[in-house]
């Protein structure tokens, strides 16, 4: 095809040819290393015999097993059912609602665009302190009330074991809405103005031309919103270790505290892996068929 | 009383006046373009008819009836936009049933009428189909379905036809018009094409900043213009526009214009008694390129024709005609000949000027110069005698 490069050209040639892997190779080695290298070694863990300290022995399914008729595994399993669905639900229909009523050519859109996003500015350690605070009887909201001279209000359902999870949820709510907002945002800004304008010449009311005809060209949106808040509810960690720190008791307890826990102040390292390798299961299951219809070429 | 009648109508967006004062009365059955070069209004007029923009000022009367404050679905109105606007989530079958849907029509009926439609644009095959899956001419017919399907009073287009490609964008304005005969609806279509304009209307209404330029019939529009710039927007080749000055040659007035062979004299025959007064001074011609012939092909019957010899500068064939360019008043001519006339570049050839379709303006106002009883814009063409 082309003609052989002289010796010179060559080097340069061969140079330019590799300078960008071996720019590269370092990151890769890292990233190979340390994440994948111990993906493999977390769940080879958590089929041995590890305590405090790694123990490489091969248990089988010793591990899974004690992790799965663990009391304080199921009560962690229950939490995060039911922290995520309420998360996911509450800060998608919260943030359309958002993203709906900014959508109405209102004044000063642009600042409370940006105070409704503000929050996710925030870590989940400030938030969750924040609302800790907040929410504390002795401290927060109740206090402020009684000191306000209403007397007989109550919200304590920060030390309550049956309420402390709706407290993280609407912490967690607070911190994401805004950002699932200006997702839906920018889908309703991409809706062309002439298919409303043909929907109102239809005769469509304003609650129809949503739930007809805008609603339903958001579904790619509602998939990435709900995918995000997925998996940013499964992660949740440092938000319920602020906030709660997995109490009252056991109350608030999700995967990634138990993870926490069990390797590093009970001493298990083998169910702590285990429930880590559970929860890697869980995010990819989700994430892998979301990233292959996304990253997939178009096709016509 | 006129079936729609736009009635001094105003718009404006702040401290901007988008349209100032436009009268239309069209009637029942008539096809009404609306055209002009884009920012000229015409579009904001059509969604004033269709009530999604507001009216500043003026009236809006439908059979009659004053509507401009009805909302848009009590008009009795159907629109086909630019976009095609259909519904990405629904079936073909859907879209064009979304109309009837949303006013309660019951499903049998409603299915009937979409099934109508379907077969009246013979897009029947389509009907279980998403949007997302149909071509451009597919899209359109199905836009224009959904307008149709809801029998309204006054149908509104607009520009339907600017995203098909070249041929199709022909084959769809020949359907509109046949549609148009078949049902006898009443239309109101915005375009910037003008040969659409030309093709389509029953009455066209020329636009500009705003201004209602002239209203007619196509030929009035295109061989009556009311200014320069009608002239110059209708037609294709545009109208030849060249600087001449009114004198008198033994008795008779003539339109004298310079030419590198030798000045040419015209007779003025058109708006005699209006030029008399322009005698000695400048004005702008205004002559069709078909208006410029071979000696050969000149219609002696209904036309006066004048002949003068000129240099060709350039022939265009197109097939159909030969595009002559010659240079008079200082600028370049079109003049169409027969095809395969023996001419070419640099020869000197006779040309023929039929003369009773000479319009002339005011270089200054850029109105046009006519006789007083001829004003009339409405005025179709065969009714100017031409003595």
């Amino acid at each position: 095809m082309s003609k052989p490069p002289s010796s010179r050209g060559g080097a340069r040639e061969r140079l330019q040819h590799w300078l960008p892997r071996l720019v590269l190779s370092p990151s890769f080695v890292l990233v190979l290393f340390f994440v994948y290298g111990f993906i493999l070694w977390t769940t080879y863990i958590s089929f041995s015999g590890s305590g405090m300290m790694p123990d490489y022995t091969w248990v089988g399914t010793r591990q899974w097993s004690r992790l799965w008729s663990s009391w304080t595994w199921g009560i962690a399993l229950h939490n995060i059912w039911v922290f995520g669905l309420l998360y996911i639900v509450t800060c998608t229909v919260l943030g359309l609602l958002l993203a709906i009523l900014l959508d109405q050519r209102i004044r000063a859109e642009g600042t409370l665009r940006t105070i409704y996003l503000y929050p996710m500015a925030l870590s989940f350690i400030v938030t969750g302190t924040a609302w800790q605070w907040f929410l504390n009887p002795g401290l927060g909201l109740e206090r402020t009330m009684h000191s306000l001279g209403w007397e007989s209000f109550s919200f304590n359902w920060l030390i309550d074991a049956n309420m402390a999870i709706y407290t993280v949820v609407i912490a967690a709510v607070w911190q994401a809405t805004g950002f699932i907002m200006a997702m839906f945002l920018a889908g309703l800004r991409g809706i062309d103005g002439e298919m409303i304008k043909a929907a109102q010449i239809d005769g469509a009311p304003t609650w129809k031309i949503y739930g007809r005809i805008i609603i339903p060209q958001l579904r790619p949106v509602f998939l990435s919103a709900i995918v995000v808040l997925a998996h940013l509810a499964i992660k949740s960690f440092d938000l319920i270790v602020a906030m709660t720190g997995g109490g009252p008791g056991n109350a608030t307890a999700v995967p990634a505290t138990f993870m926490y826990s069990y390797a590093f102040s009970r001493n298990e390292m083998g169910i702590a892996a285990a429930s880590a390798v559970f929860m890697l299961a869980v995010i990819a299951a989700l994430i892998i068929p979301y990233l292959y219809s996304e990253l997939r070429e178009p096709r016509s | 009383m006129s079936f729609l009648h736009i009635n001094n109508i105003h718009k404006r967006f702040g401290e901007t006046h988008v349209l100032k004062g436009i009268d239309i009365a069209i009637e029942k059955g008539d096809f009404l373009v609306l055209v002009g070069p884009s920012g000229c209004g015409k579009s904001t007029l059509l969604n004033m008819i269709a009530g999604l923009d507001d009216i500043s000022e003026g009236d809006l009367l439908l059979d009659g009836e004053r509507i401009n404050d009805l909302h848009p679905s009590r008009r009795d109105i159907a629109m086909v936009f630019q976009s095609y606007a259909l519904y990405p989530s629904m079936t073909v079958a859907g879209n064009i049933g979304f109309g009837l849907e949303m006013r309660k029509v019951p499903k049998a009926e409603r299915r009937e009428a979409v099934r109508r439609a379907a077969e009246l644009l013979q897009i029947e095959n389509l009907l279980d189909r998403k949007p997302g899956q149909l071509s451009g001419g597919q899209r359109q017919r199905v836009a224009m379905g959904r307008a149709l399907v809801r029998e309204p009073q006054l149908f509104l287009f607009d520009e339907p036809l600017s995203n098909l490609d070249a041929k199709l964008r022909v084959d769809m304005r020949t359907e509109i018009k046949q549609l148009h005969q078949r049902l006898g609806t009443t239309i109101v279509y915005v375009t910037h094409d003008q040969i659409e304009a030309m093709t389509l209307a029953s009455r066209i209404a020329v636009m500009r900043g705003g201004e209602l330029q002239q209203l007619g019939t196509p030929q009035a529009v295109y061989d009556d213009p009311n200014n320069l710039f009608v002239a110059g927007f209708m037609g294709s080749p545009s109208m030849n526009l060249v600087n001449a000055r009114i004198t008198r040659d033994a008795g008779v007035l003539v339109a004298r214009i310079e030419s590198p062979s030798g000045d040419v004299t015209l007779p003025i025959v058109r708006d005699r008694a209006a030029l008399e007064t322009w005698c000695d001074r400048d004005v702008i011609l205004g002559l069709r390129p078909e208006a410029i012939t071979d000696p050969s092909s000149a219609n002696r019957q209904d036309g006066e024709i004048h002949e003068a010899e000129l240099e060709v500068e350039l022939v265009e064939p197109t097939g159909a005609d030969l595009y002559v360019v010659t240079r008079l008043g200082g600028r370049g001519i079109n003049a169409r000949m027969r095809p395969g006339a023996p001419l070419e570049s640099g020869q000197r050839a006779r040309f023929a000027f039929d003369v009773s379709r000479m319009v002339a303006f005011d270089p200054e106002s850029e109105d046009r110069i006519r006789d007083v009883e001829k004003a009339s814009a409405e005025m179709p063409a065969a009714a100017l005698d031409v003595s």
